[in-house]
C-alpha cells in the first residue's frame, strides 16, 4: 500500500532551552489515498499539533512528512496548498469577521489564478448545502453550523486531495454536528478525498474513520481499526479508559 | 411579482444579493448605531459645520480677514451687530478671521490624519505580523519618536525647517504616528494567530495580501477611533505652535496665532482672545464626542 | 415533601433593535431535594433559566414569573440584601470553565475563605479548616498546595473541583450546575461527576444540572426537562428517556454517533416550526 501521506518520527517542539514544550514526540503514521484516518486524544495530547505540522503551521523539529512520496519543504510550496487543506475547529474564529462569504470563497481562487470564479463559488456553496442567498452574508449573520459549512466550502474550493479536519464539529450542537458529519461523509464518497480527522470524541472518530490512532502527552499510544474499536480489542489501558469514558456516566458504586 | 423593498429594508436585508448591497448594509447599520448616540451626533454636527464653514469661507465671512478697516475708528470694537465677534487690534473682523481660520484648522487636521495614519498602520502591522528582528527594529524606532514630548519635537522640526504652517503640519504628523503604530501592532498581535489568518496562510497567500486585506481592516477601527480622539490634541498643538509664532505666520488667521496676538488685550478687550479660544474648544470637543461615539459603535469590546 | 424551588411561567426578555425578544417563554417546574436536568441546545434558554433563578439575568434583560419561590421566600421581590444572603449561602452555581469563573488574581484558598466570610461568622482558623476539609472532600490529593495556588496553575479538572469546593463550602440547599463538565476532558469529566454525585447525595441538596448532553444528564439526574426555543417541550423521568414522546427529544437522542450500532448517514432532525410556538 503506497501511502499518500507518510509521517515518519515526527517531533514538534515549541520554544527552546528549559522552556521548550515537546508537543509531539515521535509520531509515525501512514494514510492511504481515499482513506479516512482519525487521531483521538484529550487536551494536551498533541493531536491538533500533528495536523498543524502537516500544514506547516507548526515547525517540524525532527522527522519528516511525505506527501505522495515527496518530502515536504519548509516553507510549503504553492502546489502543496492545492493538494492539502484544513477545516478548523471553532466556526466562530475561522472566518474573517469583515469578509463576506463571497470574499472568503473567491480569495483562494484569486491567489491561485483560477478562472471561472463566479461559477466555482456558486457551485461550492451548493455542494455544502447552502444556497446562493448566503453568498454575500457576513459571518455574524450565519449560525455556527452555517459557518462551518462555509469553512468546508472554502477548504474544498481549491480541489485538494487531502482534507485535514481539526475537531470540525466539537463546537456545534449535537443535531448540527450530525448534519455536518453527514455532509463530510457525502463529500468524501463523492470526491474520493482522503481525510485526517482529529477529535476528542471516540464516537465521532469511530463513525467517520476507518483507522485511528490514540495519542497521549504527544506520543502515539495505539493504532486501531474501526472494527477493533467496536470489538473493544484495545491493547493499552489508556485506550480502554477512553472507551469506558465514552459510555458516559454510570451511577455504579466504585 | 416581487414587492419592491423600501431603501431601508433593502439595506438591512439579512440576505444581501450583491457585494454592494452587503457593504452598504454594513455601513447603514453602523450609521444607525451612531445615530442613536446624541453626543456623537453633536460631535458629528460640529465637525460637519467645520467642514462646511471652511469650504464656504468666502461666502460666509462678511469682511476680509487680512485687510482691516479704519485703524482710527474700528480697532478693538466689542461684539455688535456689525461685527459679530468684535474687531482685533488691526481693525479686522474677528468673525471673518475665525471663518477663514477654520480652513487652516481643517487643513492641519486632515493632512496630519492623512500622513500619520498610513505610516502608523504600516509600521505597526508589519512589526506585529513579522515579529522577530523586524518587530524589534521598527518598535525601537517608534519608541524613539514616542519618547519626545510632541510639542518639543515639533518645535525642533519647525526650528530646523523654518516656521510656516506647512512645516508645522509635517512636524505634527511626524510626532503623531507612533501611538497609531503601537495600537496597530497590538491589534495585529491579537489576530496573528487566529484561525482565519491561519486559513488564508494555508491558501498560499503572501504576507502583503494578508496584512493589507486581512489585518489592516481589523486594525482600522481602533486607529480611526484613536485618530479622531487625537484631533483635539492636534488642533491644540497647531494652536500652540501658532501661539509661539512657529506655525502659521501673520497675517494668516490661524486660531492659535490669533490668541497669541490678542494676549495683551485679554483684560479689557476679552473678545480678541476668547473668540478663537472658544472656537478651538468647540471643535476639539466635537472631535472628542465623535471619537467616543465611534468607539461605542466600532469597538466590539465596548459594544453592549 | 415541600418543594424547595417553585417556578411558574418564567419569562426572560431581552430588548433588541427589532423589538423585545423572549428567550425564555413560560418555563414552569418544581424542585424538591432531588436532581433535575435541563437539556437544550444553544439558544434554548437553559442557561438563562439557571441564571434567573439566582437573580443574575444580565441587564438589559428582564425576568418575570407568576411564581418564583425558594423555600417559601418570594424571589421576585427579594431585596439586594436578601439576595446576598441567598446567593452562595443557600443557592450556589457552578459554571462551565474554571478559567473564566475563578478570580485569576486570588489564590484558591482565599476565594474559598471569602465565600465563608460572606456567610456566617467564624474565625480565620476555622475558615481555613473548613476550606481545607472541603478541598479534601473534592478529592484533591494535595490540598495545601492547591490552597495556595492561583487558578492558572491548576489543570481544568482541578480548577473545576476547586470551584465546586468553593460553591459547596457554605452548605447550600440548592446547587445549579451550568455545563460543569463541558470544558473538561472525557476521563476527567467522569471523575468530577462522581465527586459531584457523592457530595449531592451526602448533603441532601437539590441539584439543577444544565447541559446540552442529553445522555449525560439522563445518567446523572432523576428527572429531565427538555427545552427548545425558550419552552419546555418535554418533562420526563430519566429512566424513561427511551420512551420520550416529543420528536425533538427523540431527535436529540438519535442524532449522536455511537461506537456500536452506527447508522450512516446519521439521523438528523427536521425542525418542525410548531415546536417553537
Amino acid at each position: 500500500m503506497s501511502a499518500l501521506l507518510d509521517i515518519r518520527n515526527l517531533h514538534v517542539t515549541f520554544g527552546a532551552g528549559p522552556d521548550a514544550v515537546q508537543a509531539v514526540r515521535g509520531v509515525t503514521l501512514k494514510v492511504a489515498e481515499g482513506e479516512s484516518y482519525g487521531i483521538v486524544g484529550e487536551s494536551g495530547s498533541g493531536k491538533s499539533t500533528v495536523l498543524r505540522a502537516i500544514c506547516g503551521l507548526a515547525p517540524t523539529s525532527e522527522g519528516s512528512i511525505l506527501l505522495g512520496g515527496t518530502e515536504l519543504t519548509a516553507p510549503r510550496r504553492a502546489d502543496f496548498y492545492r493538494r492539502v487543506q484544513m477545516v478548523f475547529q471553532d466556526p466562530y474564529a475561522s472566518l474573517h469577521p469583515r469578509h463576506t462569504v463571497d470574499r472568503v470563497l473567491s480569495e483562494p481562487l484569486a491567489i491561485h489564478g483560477f478562472d471561472d470564479r463566479e461559477r466555482r463559488v456558486e457551485q461550492a456553496l451548493t455542494d455544502v448545502g447552502l444556497g446562493p442567498s448566503f453568498r454575500f452574508r457576513y459571518p455574524h449573520q450565519l449560525s455556527g453550523g452555517q459557518r462551518q459549512r462555509v469553512a468546508v466550502a472554502r477548504a474544498l474550493i481549491l480541489e485538494p486531495r487531502v482534507l485535514l479536519l481539526d475537531e470540525p464539529t466539537s463546537a456545534l450542537d449535537a443535531s448540527i454536528q450530525a448534519e455536518v458529519l453527514n455532509l463530510l461523509d457525502r463529500l468524501r464518497t463523492e470526491r474520493g478525498l482522503t481525510y485526517v480527522m482529529v477529535s476528542h470524541d471516540l464516537a465521532v472518530v469511530a463513525h467517520m474513520c476507518d483507522r485511528l490512532m490514540v495519542m497521549q502527552h504527544g506520543q502515539a499510544v495505539e493504532e486501531l481499526t474501526r472494527d477493533a474499536l467496536r470489538a473493544r480489542a484495545a491493547t493499552t489501558d489508556y485506550t480502554r479508559q477512553l472507551l469506558t469514558a465514552s459510555h458516559g456516566y454510570t451511577k455504579a458504586a466504585s | 411579482m416581487t414587492a419592491t423593498l423600501s431603501r431601508r429594508e433593502w439595506l438591512l436585508s439579512e440576505q444581501p444579493a450583491s457585494r454592494r448591497q452587503a457593504r452598504l448594509g454594513q455601513g447603514y447599520r453602523t450609521w444607525l448605531a451612531l445615530r442613536a448616540n446624541p453626543l456623537a451626533m453633536i460631535g458629528l454636527a460640529i465637525v460637519v459645520t467645520l467642514v462646511v464653514v471652511a469650504l464656504l469661507a468666502n461666502v460666509i465671512a462678511p469682511y476680509d480677514p487680512i485687510i482691516g478697516g479704519d485703524l482710527r475708528t474700528e480697532r478693538l470694537l466689542p461684539p455688535s451687530l456689525t461685527h459679530l465677534m468684535g474687531t482685533d487690534e488691526q481693525a479686522r473682523d474677528i468673525f471673518s478671521r475665525l471663518v477663514h481660520g477654520s480652513r487652516i484648522t481643517l487643513m492641519v487636521v486632515a493632512l496630519v490624519a492623512v500622513i500619520a495614519t498610513p505610516i502608523g498602520l504600516l509600521v505597526g502591522t508589519t512589526a506585529g505580523y513579522f515579529g522577530g528582528w523586524v518587530d524589534t527594529v521598527l518598535m525601537r524606532v517608534t519608541d524613539i519618536f514616542l519618547a519626545f514630548p510632541r510639542l518639543i519635537l515639533a518645535l525642533a522640526f519647525v526650528a530646523a525647517l523654518g516656521p510656516g504652517i506647512e512645516n508645522a503640519i509635517i512636524a505634527i504628523a511626524i510626532t503623531s504616528w507612533p501611538p497609531y503604530a503601537r495600537l496597530a501592532r497590538a491589534e495585529t498581535l491579537t489576530i496573528r494567530d487566529t484561525d482565519y489568518i491561519n486559513a488564508i496562510r494555508l491558501q498560499g497567500a503572501r504576507p502583503v495580501r494578508i496584512i493589507w486585506g486581512h489585518v489592516v481592516p481589523l486594525c482600522l477601527s481602533s486607529v480611526i477611533i484613536r485618530v479622531t480622539l487625537d484631533m483635539a490634541g492636534i488642533i491644540l498643538t497647531a494652536a500652540g505652535l501658532g501661539f509661539l509664532g512657529l506655525g502659521a505666520q501673520p497675517p494668516q488667521p490661524e486660531w492659535g496665532a490669533m490668541i497669541a496676538g490678542g494676549r495683551r488685550f485679554i483684560i479689557d478687550q476679552w473678545w480678541v482672545v476668547t473668540m478663537p479660544g472658544l472656537a478651538i474648544f468647540v471643535v476639539s470637543l466635537g472631535f472628542n464626542f465623535l471619537g467616543d461615539g465611534l468607539r461605542d459603535v466600532l469597538d466590539p469590546k465596548a459594544r453592549k | 415533601m415541600s418543594a424547595l424551588l417553585t417556578v411558574e411561567d418564567l419569562r426572560i426578555t431581552f430588548p433588541t433593535r427589532q423589538g423585545p425578544s423572549e428567550v425564555v417563554r413560560g418555563v414552569s417546574f418544581t424542585l424538591g431535594r432531588e436532581r433535575l436536568g435541563i437539556v437544550g441546545e444553544s439558544g434554548s434558554g437553559k442557561s438563562q433559566t439557571g441564571r434567573a433563578l439566582l437573580g443574575l439575568t444580565p441587564p438589559p434583560g428582564t425576568a418575570t414569573a407568576k411564581r418564583l419561590e425558594f423555600d417559601g421566600i418570594d424571589l421576585r421581590s427579594a431585596s439586594p440584601k436578601q439576595w446576598r444572603a441567598l446567593r452562595g449561602g443557600r443557592m450556589s452555581m457552578v459554571m462551565q470553565d474554571p478559567k473564566f469563573s475563578l478570580n485569576p488574581v486570588m489564590t484558591i484558598g482565599r476565594q474559598i475563605m471569602e465565600a465563608l466570610a460572606f456567610h456566617g461568622r467564624s474565625g480565620r482558623a476555622e475558615k481555613k479548616a473548613r476550606a481545607m476539609a472541603m478541598l479534601e472532600a473534592v478529592q484533591i490529593r494535595d490540598p495545601e498546595r492547591v490552597f495556595r495556588a492561583y487558578p492558572h496553575e491548576l489543570s481544568g479538572g482541578m480548577g473545576q473541583r476547586a470551584m465546586i469546593a468553593m460553591m459547596l463550602v457554605t452548605e447550600p440547599d440548592l446547587l445549579i450546575a451550568d455545563e460543569p463538565t463541558s470544558a473538561l476532558d472525557v476521563t476527567v469529566q467522569i471523575e468530577v461527576l462522581r465527586i459531584l454525585d457523592a457530595l449531592v447525595t451526602d448533603r441532601g441538596m437539590g441539584l439543577i444540572f444544565i447541559s446540552h448532553d442529553l445522555r449525560l444528564v439522563a445518567s446523572f439526574c432523576d428527572r429531565v426537562l427538555v427545552m427548545y426555543a425558550g419552552r419546555v417541550v418535554e418533562e420526563l423521568k430519566a429512566s424513561e428517556l427511551d420512551r420520550a414522546q416529543h420528536p425533538y427529544t427523540q431527535g436529540l437522542m438519535n442524532c449522536l454517533p455511537k461506537i456500536d450500532n452506527d447508522t450512516r448517514p446519521l439521523p438528523t432532525m427536521t425542525r418542525d416550526a410548531s415546536w417553537a410556538l
